[in-house]
């Protein structure tokens, strides 16, 4: 192994720690809502946790006018507002701050990026930089494929140093769209340069899911067809839509959360066991699952899926709109705010299984969880009187909120009869390390700077995606299943309930 | 690095139990009943309880009423998020009977949708031949299953049968070398120990947890692929630490003997330089690296801190230099009030006050730069080889929290323009630094082949 390719010995043994190269991130849309409440939150949060590197540059890029010093009142203001740690340290953003440069960008101008090409050139020499760049687009997804060829129009996806570009879920608005975009970033970037950002994938508890599975022995032995009954996955949200009406209204429940956040539950539910933690491993496996889910086609749509629109109604005691009386909101809009479907993986594995994944918004609470549940066992030992109170094994992972594991099993009650009643073993995950855990957007960003692609969606996942979800948003288009009403603050519509009654099952409470 | 979860905890709770003069069995005994009652109340009209939940069991051994609070309140501050068992050991304590005084103090955490716990503090005031049985003394109380970490603050008794049979019952040793009375021939006796650490027993040191964001910067100048030739063209190292003596220069052997280690290099010999400096010569391959240590007067650092680092090379035919200080401008603790006490004002006009207020700060920095000279005609040692006993004043003003601490980094590479950077070192917080060693079990390599290459070169001293 050459000197410079050999890991830097000073750094092993700083556990979590983590430290990329100096590099410029040119953030387009700087003065948007993503980058004010996620993006520079989450930077600073890098810098206070001595993450980033002598040298590390933003050059914020937007439509607006803005001098430098007006950007980094921006910034300041946004940092206050939003970081996760509080109260904010004043000499970590004074020089996070000083860090900051801004460049109006017009995304349909050339010699706005030629220049921000100056820009970078000045960084480069003033910050020891050697040409690295981060492009994030936190803008509205139709702007990717501009923003990637006027990078390529002015020279700025090629030289010295890594070339980068990050790019925000949805990725495509159907399977063909998501082939064009990625055709267009291939054109420009390498795949392995593009960083598609599903930030449900750096939530801890999600990458905690394959610690759970893969590196415990007792587990894996019992994940399969025959010991479990079925899975259901909810990610629900007591919200409604935040003022997000003209997206949404296109987008829907489907598009919005379950061809992504869904879906890669799911995958990170099913997956075979990969190699390694190693990006390529992983996506593998990932892709997999995806291909061998059963597609829904034709009945099966009718049969297996639900869609639903939230009424008004009240959620934690407070009294809120139909969803066709938000903004931006078409009043006869057919737009589903609720999805519920029933899936197979055609696989070893899984032959038999159902998943069932729920999604929507104006339900009772967020929540976000996995429930893997078992099937009975074979033989009542004990009579069906005293078993009359068991539910059967069940384990749930809990991505948010209280993040963590549970494991319901029988056990006998104290008295002198034999009963028998379903008790939980519970592990929390923010009481039970001595840690703090970090926001996504902390993990993902320092992934795309120091070049880990594995917890970031590669193409060939995005297109198995969308070739799932086509049929079923085409059918719903032709309102098969119809869209049915559920009151704002329920756990959805009743077909939903149906659908599970159907196979003499019943959604788990949360 | 991610940081340890800390709340800060106003104060502490009246002891649900107190009793003196008792056995381990009435401890016990007190113990399961406070227990009981907890579970009892959260079960509610639920028939089944629900299970503890405890991540260690946290052993404080504490020499001196300071100490014993400083101890409580870490193990409060830590329990308040984590579930855990703290017991407070107090030794030499002023006990009345023959056998133990023993106080139960809780606090209950409930999270707004997960089973309430509740931290529990069991602390012992022992003397006598019990003192030196501790390991039958706590066994009893032991969780397990959980980890159990044994924290001896003040200067350990290494080398005695009494801390390697303490050592039996846990799972990882935590000291502070920076805390130690004798602290060279300390830090030497504590190197002693790795022979008996093994992949059971971990061993950590406060100090070490201290240097971090100084390790962080070091590594993250040679992280970038273009510079990690300079690892290998290094050819000087300055440490700058603060007092004099080498009981004042363990941090800073710490840190090289961190370099030394990481990079291969072999210490070949030490030599005292003009104005109490140290030069040290390491063998870097076929090169010679030069270590040299300077004494340096800071009056906003404690004795021992490390105030400078500087590293320089060549590589390639380029130069590099890479600085860091610890921030001058951090901000001097508040006077401690019991000084002004001393000092009346005289009357409660402004005049007066500010007066009074300045003869107390008068007073405190005479006693201040005095005490290390007086110390030292008192005990005839050499600068740096022992420690004044910690008056309660002067402790609390060394360690005091300070939101203000940064590290300021300047890099100069070939004829380039210096880059200069900050970045925050994590205010100084026992119960954070305990955490980031704790949360890696007192399992660290890295910490270990430090201390042994820094417990060879302080030989050299």
């Amino acid at each position: 192994m050459k000197v410079e390719e050999a890991p830097n010995p000073l750094a092993e043994g700083l556990h979590d720690y983590r430290v990329a190269d100096p590099a410029v991130m040119i953030i387009f849309g700087a003065t948007g809502d993503l980058s004010g409440r996620k993006l520079l939150p989450a930077l600073y949060n890098l810098a206070k946790q001595r993450s980033l590197p002598a040298g590390f540059a933003v050059v914020g890029a937007a439509i607006d006018d803005l001098t430098e010093q007006a950007f980094r009142k921006h910034a300041s203001d946004k940092i206050h507002a939003f970081s996760r740690t509080q109260p904010i340290d004043d000499r970590v953003l004074d020089s996070f701050l000083s860090s900051l440069s801004y460049v109006k960008v017009d995304f349909g101008k050339l010699d706005d990026f030629k220049a921000l090409g100056q820009k970078l050139q000045e960084l480069d020499s003033t910050n020891h930089i050697p040409g690295n760049r981060i492009f994030y687009c936190a803008t509205p997804p139709p702007t990717y494929q501009t923003i990637a060829l006027q990078l390529q129009a002015a020279g700025l996806n090629s030289g010295g140093g890594f070339h980068r570009i990050v790019v925000e879920k949805p990725f495509g608005f159907d399977l063909l769209s998501a082939r064009e975009l990625t055709q267009t970033l291939q054109k420009v970037f390498a795949e392995d340069s593009v960083f598609r950002i599903d930030h449900y994938l750096g939530k801890e508890t999600v990458q905690n899911i394959l610690a759970f599975r893969f590196a415990n022995s007792i587990f894996e032995p019992v994940w399969n067809t025959n010991l479990i009954d079925s899975v259901q996955i909810t990610v629900a949200e007591d919200i409604g839509i935040e003022g997000r009406g003209a997206y949404y209204d296109k987008a829907g429940a489907m598009r919005d959360i379950i061809q992504n956040h869904g879906l890669q539950l799911v995958t990170l539910t099913a997956m075979e066991p990969p190699l390694a933690f190693e990006a390529n491993a992983v996506r593998d496996e990932k892709v997999k699952v995806l291909r061998a889910i059963r597609p829904l086609i034709g009945e099966d749509i009718e049969q297996s899926t639900v869609r639903g629109q939230y009424a008004k109604g009240w959620v934690l005691g407070v009294q809120v709109p139909a969803y066709r009386e938000e903004k931006n909101v078409a009043p006869d809009s057919q737009t589903e705010t609720y999805a519920g479907l029933r899936l197979f993986i055609d696989n070893w594995r899984w032959a038999g299984v159902p998943f069932y994944i729920r999604a929507g918004k104006r339900l009772p609470k967020r929540v976000t969880e996995i429930r893997i549940q078992f099937k009975r066992p074979p033989h009542l030992t004990f009579g069906r009187e005293a078993m009359k109170e068991v539910d059967p094994n069940a384990i749930t992972l809990r991505i948010q909120p209280e993040e963590g594991i549970s494991l319901k099993f029988g056990a006998k009650v104290p008295s002198a009869g034999l009963r028998i009643r379903s008790v939980t073993m519970d592990f929390q995950y923010m009481t039970s390390f001595l840690v703090e855990a970090p926001e996504a957007y902390e993990r993902l960003l320092l992934d795309c700077m120091i070049g880990d692609p594995t917890l970031f969606t590669r193409a060939d996942e995005v297109e198995a995606a969308w070739a799932l979800i086509d049929p079923i948003e085409n059918a719903w288009r032709s309102q098969r299943p119809p869209l049915e009403m559920y009151a704002a603050g329920t756990w959805g519509p009743e077909a939903a309930t149906k659908l599970l009654q159907a196979d003499g099952r019943e959604w788990h409470r949360p | 690095m991610a940081p340890a979860v800390i709340t800060r905890v106003q104060g502490e709770s009246k002891p649900l139990w107190h009793a003196e003069d008792v056995t381990m069995s009435d401890i016990l005994a007190a113990l399961s009943e406070v227990r009981s009652k907890f579970a009892r109340a959260e079960a509610g009209d639920d028939e089944h309880i629900h299970p503890r939940n405890c991540v260690m069991t946290l052993i404080g051994v504490a020499p001196s009423e300071l100490d014993e609070r400083l101890a409580r309140r870490t193990a409060l501050t830590i329990g308040t998020e984590h579930p855990a068992q703290a017991i407070v050991i107090r030794e030499e304590a002023p006990v009345r009977g023959r056998h133990l005084d023993a106080s139960i103090t809780s606090e209950i955490r409930r999270p707004e949708t997960a089973c309430a716990w509740q931290c529990e503090i069991i602390t012992i005031h022992v003397r006598g031949r019990a003192a030196e049985h501790l390991a039958e003394l706590v066994d009893p109380l032991l969780v397990s299953g959980v980890p159990t970490y044994l924290w001896w603050l003040g200067t350990p008794p290494f080398g005695k049968k009494e801390l390697l049979d303490a050592l039996r019952v846990c799972d990882g040793l935590v000291v502070d070398s920076a805390r130690f009375e004798e602290p060279y021939s300390s830090f030497r006796r504590m190197s002693g120990l790795l022979k008996i650490a093994h992949h059971r027993l971990g061993l950590a040191d406060v100090q070490w947890a201290r240097l971090r964001p100084w390790r962080e910067t070091i590594a993250q100048f040679f992280t970038p692929m273009d510079r990690r030739g300079f690892l290998s063209g290094i050819s000087e190292i300055g440490v700058d630490y603060v007092g004099e003596g080498r009981g004042n220069r363990i941090a800073a052997a710490l840190i090289t003997g961190w370099i030394a280690a990481a990079l291969g290099w072999k210490i070949k010999r030490a030599a005292a330089g003009t104005g109490g400096a140290v030069v040290a010569r390491y063998e870097a391959g076929h090169r010679s690296v030069e270590v040299d240590f300077r004494p340096v007067q800071k009056e906003h650092l404690a004795s021992g801190e490390i105030s400078a680092i500087r590293i320089a090379g060549a590589s390639q035919g380029t130069t590099f230099r890479l600085s860091v200080q610890h921030d001058p401008a951090r901000r001097r603790a508040a006077p401690e009030p019991a000084y002004r006490s001393l000092h009346p004002t005289g009357g409660e006009d402004d005049a007066g006050m500010e007066l009074a207020e300045r003869r107390a700060e008068w007073h405190r920095d005479v006693l201040h730069e005095n005490l290390a000279s007086l110390h030292h005609t008192a005990t005839g040692d050499p600068p740096g080889e022992s420690r004044p006993k910690r008056p309660r004043v002067l402790t609390t003003e060394r360690r005091q929290p300070d939101s203000a601490r940064v590290l300021l980094t300047m890099i100069e590479i070939g004829d380039s323009e210096p880059l200069r950077h900050v970045q925050q070192m994590d205010p100084e917080d026992e119960a954070a630094l305990l955490l980031d060693l704790l949360s890696t079990g007192t399992h660290d390599e890295v910490y270990n082949r430090a201390l042994a290459a820094a417990s060879e070169l302080v030989d050299k001293f």
